[in-house]
Order: structure tokens, then C-alpha cells, then sequence
């Protein structure tokens, strides 16, 4: 069972299949575990290992997940986003394709507001979003099935300390559109990003159409896309299609080379 | 002006670009001509040339195009077909794509079944077939829209024989995409791109039927072309769904290499 190693961070992650990076963000917000990934509409792991190195992990603090370290309550985005790319930069990698789902929305975007040159292209799936007739859902939802399993196992962090972690992470200037950057950001971005809406409450549609209609290199999936199992792999075929078009011509540059 | 020229058949043709071969069908019914480009959704003469050799032809004896001859009563669809394959085989053209928006549907269906070797994926874009509860409709709208002005132009043509034509290409055949079968498509592995519609003659069932029968099909965002942004993404997903399907070695191998 590998770990990822850097200060008092502990990141778990595995690997599948070999080939052009592509890292996997489960969904299930703070509680984003591999183990998470059965549950989901399909398993990159499974399905993409036969093409691309696959590369997942346990979110740093997730309830069920192995991944542990401090509670950056000044830059909770940011920390994970850290864990990310200090996983790539761990296996030596320097050029990725990422997939996310839900929480790995606003993830993957924040990879590209810090490390634009390094993400080749993006899936966000069913991604998350703010949404104005439920500004305090993301909090909220947290604050209840994150903060307090998080402050048991973990005595060192408490309540205050989560609310603080959540307000930052959800409130204030964050609580718009998708959390971690802004419409101008998506406007200017030229990464092929390609999206699988979905729209249960944390998960707006309008959102994730609204980042496809502004971002420059962006497409849609057809919706819906996992109400049944020919859904899901018509969803799939256009997925493939997309990562292999996207796919560097020289595959994965080792950072070394790349520093060259 | 070029045209392809096989005993009493002529059809004009143009191209643009250079590449890989793609073969462009216009809609507009039995009245298919390459002028009509200009009023779809988008022009392929355009989008595509800086990628494809695009070849898109006027349907024989569509009012308003240029290409002429002689009604094949008892084979309407292969008598276009014919006028598809033989316009390939004059340009030493083996393997193509082919992108053809509503009877395009149909016709494209039709390659597939004649000569799914040669066709190495397919786009359908606002795809004609076959709607239940509007059975009459493709008979009637050719019959009012299409078969006076023929019989107009050509006098050796008489509105009989048109409504013979019309009752062996849509009544004869009044079911699903008009030119195959439902377990035709369930085999066809050839990949394929839907772009659906839901007018009257672009039945939206008809379209995801065939995406969810095909074992290689892909379908876009819908609705695709309610506004410029929308169009934008799905051609796209278009071009990710070419550029994956182009052969490796780009292919414009001669009739006579490929025959070898």
C-alpha cells in the first residue's frame, strides 16, 4: 500500500495500468477515498488502466480514507491541491491529465489556476458547484458528515477549528460559481476541459454548463449520462476519445527530462 | 465546377481542405445540396478544412443543385448510395469519414451497410427517420416539396413515377432510420457520433435508439444548437470524435495501394 510522504502529510494512493498520467479525484466531498471510487458511476481505475498510468488518493483527512496530516484552515483548497501536486512531482511525473468527480470539480480547477502548464486536460465529472438557493449546503453537509468522525479520530483538531476550515473553504468570496477560481479564470483557460454534468444539489447543472459555455476548449457529454449502464459507457466512449486526443504525442515526461 | 461522371449520372461535387477524406452529405431532404451548407448549423466545407479533405456533392435531381440522373424507381436509397461510392472511387478515395446532417442519417446508415469497410467513422448530425405517429410525412413533404419542380425541370420524369420513387423510399420502408435494421446497427461497430434533433422529421427516440443499440456510438450535449455557444461545443466533441478515429497512417491510401 503506497504512501506519499512530505512534513507531517501522509497521502495514500495506487495505481493501475501504464501509459500517459491520469489522475483520479474520487467524489464523496471531504470524505474522497479510492475506496469511494466502487461507488461511483464507473471506476477510472478499472476502466481507463488499459491505456493510461491511473493515479488515485485518499483526500487528505477523508472519513474511511488512509491519507492524514494538518488541518490548513487559511488555505483549505489549497493544501489539497498541494497533496496533488506533490504526488505528481512524488512519482516523478510532470505532465497529467486529471479526472474528478464532484469535490474533484473545484479541485481540478484550482490544479489549473497553480499549475496550468502541468495538466495536459480535464474530466470533471458530475462536478460541484455553488448553488444560490443553497448557499450554506457545502458548509452544512460538512459540518455534519465530515467535521465531527474528522474530530474524534483526530483529538488535536477541534470543532472551531473545522468551522473555520469549512467557512473558508465554502463561504464568503468562495460561496459562487465553482469554489476555487473565478468566471474570468475559466474565460481565459485553453486546457480541453470536458465535463459530465449532473444535477442533484451539490452538483448544479447550471454550473458545470456555465464553465463549459466559458471556457475556450470545452466540451459536454450527453445529459443525462448514468441513468442506466448504456449511458454510462456512451459517456465512456466520448471520454476515451477525448483523453486519447488529448494525450501528449511524446508521452509522460519524467520532471527531470521536462526540467531539461 | 467538378463532376463526377458515371454513364447517364452526373454529379457535381466541390472540396476543401486536405487530409483525410471526409465525405459531407447536406441536409435538406431529397433536395441535398451543397448551397444548403450554408443555411445548416454549421458549414463542414468550413469547420473542417484545415484538418480534412472535405468532399460534399448536390444529391442527383435535388431542385437547385446541379447534379442530374436518371430515377431508380425500385432502388431509391442505393441509387444515391451508388452516386456516394462511386464519387469516392472517382476521387481514388478508399477509406473516408463521412458526416451528413438529417437524410444524410439514412444514407450514411446506408454506407455502412454497403460498404462498412470503407467508412471508418460517422457523424450524424440532426438525423432523419421514421416517427410513428407522423407516418406519412417524409411521402408527403417530397411529394408537395420535391416532385413538382423535378417533373418541372425534367420532362422525361412524371409525377408517377416521383410517387413511385417516394412509396418504394419511405413507405416500403416506414420504420426506424429507413435504410437498415435495428440488429444491422446493433452489429456495426463502427464508430459513430449523433448529434440529435426533435422536429418532425429528425426524430430525437429515432436518434438515441440507434446511439444505445450501436456498439461504438457517441451522442452530444442536446439540444446542440439552440444558440452559436452551444453549436461551438458540440463541434468539438466532433472534432475530438474525428481526430480519434482518423487512421494512424492518414490515410488517403489509392483504390489501387489499398487493393494491393
Amino acid at each position: 500500500m503506497p504512501f506519499y510522504e512530505k512534513g507531517d502529510v501522509r497521502i495514500h494512493y495506487e495505481e493501475a495500468g501504464s501509459g500517459f498520467p491520469l489522475l483520479v479525484i474520487p467524489g464523496g466531498g471531504l470524505n474522497s477515498t479510492i475506496e469511494g471510487l466502487k461507488t461511483h458511476p464507473f471506476n477510472p481505475l478499472v476502466e481507463f488502466k488499459d491505456e493510461f498510468r491511473v493515479i488515485a488518493a485518499d483526500l487528505r483527512h477523508a472519513k474511511g480514507g488512509q491519507s492524514t496530516g494538518p488541518l490548513e484552515i487559511e488555505r483549505p483548497w489549497d493544501a489539497y491541491t498541494d497533496d496533488h501536486l506533490g504526488l505528481m512531482d512524488h512519482l516523478g511525473i510532470r505532465q497529467f491529465m486529471v479526472l474528478g468527480f464532484c469535490i474533484g470539480g473545484p479541485f481540478i480547477w484550482n490544479l489549473l489556476k497553480r499549475a496550468g502548464d502541468r495538466v495536459v486536460a480535464a474530466v470533471p465529472v458530475q462536478p460541484s458547484g455553488y448553488r444560490h438557493e443553497m448557499p450554506e449546503l457545502s458548509y452544512k453537509n460538512n459540518m455534519k458528515g465530515w467535521g465531527p468522525e474528522l474530530c474524534e479520530r483526530r483529538p488535536d483538531i477541534k470543532m472551531a477549528q473545522v468551522d473555520t476550515f469549512l467557512s473558508n473553504m465554502y463561504r464568503g468570496e468562495r460561496a459562487d460559481f465553482v469554489y476555487t477560481v473565478t468566471r474570468d479564470f475559466v474565460r481565459q483557460c485553453r486546457t480541453p476541459i470536458l465535463i459530465l454534468p449532473d444535477d442533484v444539489p451539490g452538483h448544479p447543472y447550471a454550473v458545470a454548463l456555465e464553465s463549459a459555455y466559458l471556457a475556450p476548449n470545452a466540451q459536454v457529454s450527453l445529459y443525462p449520462w448514468k441513468m442506466s449502464p448504456i449511458q454510462i459507457q456512451i459517456a465512456l466512449r466520448h471520454v476515451r476519445g477525448f483523453l486519447k486526443t488529448n494525450r501528449p504525442a511524446a508521452a509522460a515526461q519524467p520532471l527531470a527530462a521536462a526540467a531539461q | 465546377m467538378p463532376f463526377y461522371e458515371k454513364g447517364q449520372v452526373r454529379i457535381h461535387y466541390e472540396e476543401a481542405g486536405s487530409g483525410f477524406p471526409l465525405l459531407v452529405i447536406p441536409g435538406g431532404g431529397l433536395n441535398s445540396t451543397i448551397e444548403g451548407l450554408k443555411t445548416h448549423p454549421f458549414n463542414p466545407l468550413d469547420e473542417f478544412k484545415d484538418r480534412y479533405r472535405v468532399i460534399a456533392a448536390d444529391l442527383r435531381n435535388a431542385n437547385g443543385g446541379q447534379s442530374t440522373g436518371p430515377l431508380e424507381i425500385d432502388r431509391p436509397w442505393d441509387g444515391y448510395t451508388d452516386d456516394h461510392l462511386g464519387l469516392m472511387d472517382h476521387l481514388s478515395i478508399r477509406e473516408f469519414m463521412v458526416l451528413g446532417f438529417c437524410i444524410g442519417g439514412p444514407f450514411i446508415w446506408n454506407l455502412l451497410k454497403r460498404a462498412g469497410d470503407r467508412v471508418v467513422a460517422g457523424v450524424l448530425t440532426q438525423p432523419s427517420g421514421y416517427r410513428p405517429t407522423q407516418p406519412d410525412l417524409f411521402y408527403q413533404n417530397n411529394i408537395k416539396g420535391w416532385a413538382p419542380q423535378l417533373c418541372q425541370s425534367r420532362p422525361d420524369i412524371t409525377m408517377e413515377q416521383a410517387g413511385a420513387f417516394l412509396e418504394n423510399m419511405y413507405r416500403k420502408n416506414a420504420d426506424f432510420v429507413f435504410t437498415v435494421s435495428r440488429d444491422f446497427v446493433r452489429q456495426c461497430q463502427t464508430p459513430i457520433l449523433v448529434l440529435p434533433d426533435d422536429v418532425p422529421a429528425h426524430p430525437y427516440a429515432v436518434a438515441i435508439e440507434t446511439v444505445h443499440l450501436a456498439p461504438n456510438a457517441q451522442v452530444s450535449l442536446y439540444p446542440w444548437k439552440a444558440n452559436p455557444e452551444q453549436i461551438t461545443i458540440a463541434l468539438r466533441h466532433v472534432g475530438t470524435f474525428l481526430k480519434a478515429n482518423t487512421p494512424a497512417a492518414a490515410a488517403q491510401r489509392p483504390m489501387a495501394a489499398a487493393a494491393q
